[in-house]
């Protein structure tokens, strides 16, 4: 029977090194992920939820366990078919946004489309759709150094959004903003699970958690609570 | 394309740095475009030296003459000098042909005699080609039918003076013993301790009635080029195949090939050290420049650009980096040796040599492609270490580098 899930996670450990001991960050996890939703990774810091998050956008590799992306297991994916998935499938959302400081917004925005080979045309329309979609049309020929935080963090979110990927993965998006800046950033990506995109998010900020569809709460890596709206 | 145009960008983050960068690499550069130009003007000064000290751009005698030795070695000499000689002048770049006749003897001054390899030469003609043989007493041999130039030794050892007459005693191909009278015109100096305490100079003429043939032993030539002989060469032994000839390399193996084998090596151990310094200099400012990027590049592979693309932008920025400071370097080099030091650097006296002289640089295009080439080629090398130590940490490690 074919996995009709986002992300199927079974028996999932991970461990960093810490001189010569490691450090249990992902304890047995196991925990199925919907398509369509806002999604929330919570728990105190060390909880392992950064690390669930690298592990499903393949930023961090698998050590022992089991994630499938729609169906197909990363186990057994070529670095190839990875890099694919991340450069059309996944957007990413960071806590320091990672914009590049050396090209203007839209530039920053329209990169990695480019690098797709779609022509000229398609990355022009689908840069000014995601940029007026963020509210930052009057700001495309700024550098990342001229926009306040929150104009930061919606180039970034514009730059995952305009791949029109499966999946965003945010890692605490609204921890550098204050709290009317981190609200307008959760309208935001509410909006694009409306239009069908999948968003999840690690938080341990109460508001964000009110916006969740879903929430997963991890303890010393492991899973103690898991739960729908 | 994108690619490019990102590293390209990139030389703007951070302009200190990137001219730190430029300024190394331009030095390095700099340095190869100079240290070959003047090795080059030392090697060309050296060839001219040579070809204008008393060889010639090189010589003509019959097949085997010089590999043989005869009993009577004026039967090899050639017989038709005026065909060859007229042949000669029809070919491009020959604006010198120098017949001679060796003569062997004894020369006699008061009571000082001492044996002497003589050349018979047309004097006026060589003078005025062999500009670089110093005269270092009297005046060289020019039109005195009777005049003798002595190598410094000789002179010496007979304690013979310009103004002098000396008796010189040589023995005809018939085989009687003959004698003239010959005034001493001047003394000179090669350099060459063994030549000057062996080798004088007396007029062809002289040297071929005290023989008593009209045979000619060798016919060197002056050309306007030397890259010319090749040419010349080939056409002339196409012609007269009895006829053999050599370079004045060949001629002076020793005294000039291996000097500018030793010239070579020590360009080639000099540019080796100039760029181990520009690698060293340059890796640890692109490293610093790349590591403390190491975010952003992880940004780069979460978004899907691969180990090869993140390679390539590191590799086009040390292509762009490497291009810039070469051609600045060669371009300043350019300028300085132009207008600061055109007359070229003052050298002491070379061996055998009183005067001071200046060596020009000399550029050529193979030389700054050289010096371009080698200043982008250690920037991509410092590049593609510096990237690769970066893209081997995994994306999230890359990520969390701040």
């Amino acid at each position: 029977m074919q996995d009709t899930h986002l992300f199927s996670i079974k028996d999932l450990s991970f461990s960093y090194p810490m001189g010569s001991i490691q450090v249990c960050a992902l304890d047995r996890l196991n925990v199925h992920i919907p398509a369509k939703k806002l999604v929330t990774l919570s728990g105190p810091s060390g909880s392992g939820k950064s690390t669930l998050l690298h592990l499903l956008g393949l930023i961090e590799p698998l050590q022992k366990g089991e994630i499938a992306f729609l169906g197909s297991p990363f186990s057994s994916m070529k670095k190839s078919l990875q890099n694919q998935i991340r450069r059309r499938d996944i957007g990413f959302i960071f806590q320091r946004f990672h914009l590049i400081p050396v090209l203007s917004v839209e530039e920053n925005v329209s990169y990695f489309i480019s690098r797709m080979g779609w022509p000229k045309s398609e990355v022009k329309k689908r840069t000014e759709e995601a940029l007026d979609t963020v509210g930052l049309s009057k700001h495309i020929k700024k550098l990342p150094f001229e926009l306040s935080g929150l104009q930061r963090q919606r180039v970034a979110i514009a730059r995952a959004l305009v791949k029109n990927p499966k999946v965003i993965l945010a890692d605490e998006p609204t921890a550098n903003l204050d709290q009317t800046t981190g609200k307008g950033v959760m309208d935001l990506l509410q909006k694009l699970v409306e239009k069908g995109v999948s968003v999840i998010i690690s938080t341990h900020d109460p508001m964000v958690l009110s916006y969740a569809d879903m929430k997963i709460h991890l303890l010393d890596g492991k899973l103690v609570q898991q739960g729908d709206k | 394309m994108q690619i490019m145009y990102f590293a390209f960008r990139n030389l703007f983050r951070n302009l200190r740095r990137t001219l730190a960068i430029v300024i190394t690499i331009a030095v390095g550069s700099g340095a190869l475009f100079c240290f070959d130009g003047f090795i080059q003007g030392v090697q060309k000064d050296f060839r001219e030296n040579t070809i204008r000290s008393h060889s010639g751009n090189g010589e003509f005698h019959t097949k085997g003459y010089l590999d043989s030795a005869y009993e009577d070695p004026w039967k090899e000499w050639i017989s038709n000098y005026d065909d060859v000689a007229d042949f000669l002048y029809e070919q491009p770049g020959v604006e010198y042909i120098f017949p001679r006749v060796s003569i062997n003897g004894m020369l006699v001054h008061h009571k000082k005699s001492i044996s002497g390899a003589g050349q018979g030469i047309d004097a006026d003609e060589e003078a005025e080609f062999f500009q670089s043989l110093e005269i270092v007493d009297g005046e060289p041999l020019t039109d005195q039918a009777n005049g003798i130039l002595l190598g410094k030794g000789l002179a010496k050892a007979i304690d013979a003076h310009p103004g002098e007459e000396i008796r010189f005693y040589t023995k005809s191909i018939h085989g009687k013993i003959r004698s003239r009278y010959f005034q001493v015109a001047g003394v000179f100096e090669t350099g060459n301790a063994d030549f000057d305490n062996r080798v004088f100079r007396i007029q062809i003429g002289a040297a071929q009635s005290l023989l008593g043939t009209s045979r000619i032993e060798s016919i060197s030539i002056g050309l306007n080029d030397h890259k010319n002989w090749d040419a010349v060469s080939a056409s002339l032994t196409a012609q007269f195949p009895f006829l053999e000839s050599a370079s004045f390399a060949e001629i002076n193996k020793i005294w000039y090939q291996h000097s500018m084998d030793w010239l070579d090596a020590q360009y080639h151990i000099i540019q080796i050290i100039i760029l181990t310094i520009v690698l060293l200099g340059i890796f640890n400012t692109i490293s610093t420049s790349i590591l403390e990027r190491k975010e952003e590049i992880g940004n780069l592979r979460a978004n899907g650009e691969s180990v090869f693309d993140v390679m390539r932008l590191v590799l086009y920025e040390g292509l762009f980096l490497g291009t810039i400071g070469g051609f600045v370097g060669l371009a300043s080099a350019y300028l300085v040796a132009s207008f600061i030091l055109h007359q070229g650097i003052l050298m002491p006296p070379g061996p055998g040599q009183t005067k001071q002289f200046f060596i020009a640089f000399v550029f050529t295009e193979k030389m700054a492609v050289t010096a371009l080439s080698l200043s982008i080629i250690s920037t991509l090398i410092a590049s593609f270490f510096a990237g690769i130590k970066v893209c081997r940490m995994s994306i999230a490690k890359q990520l969390r580098s701040f």
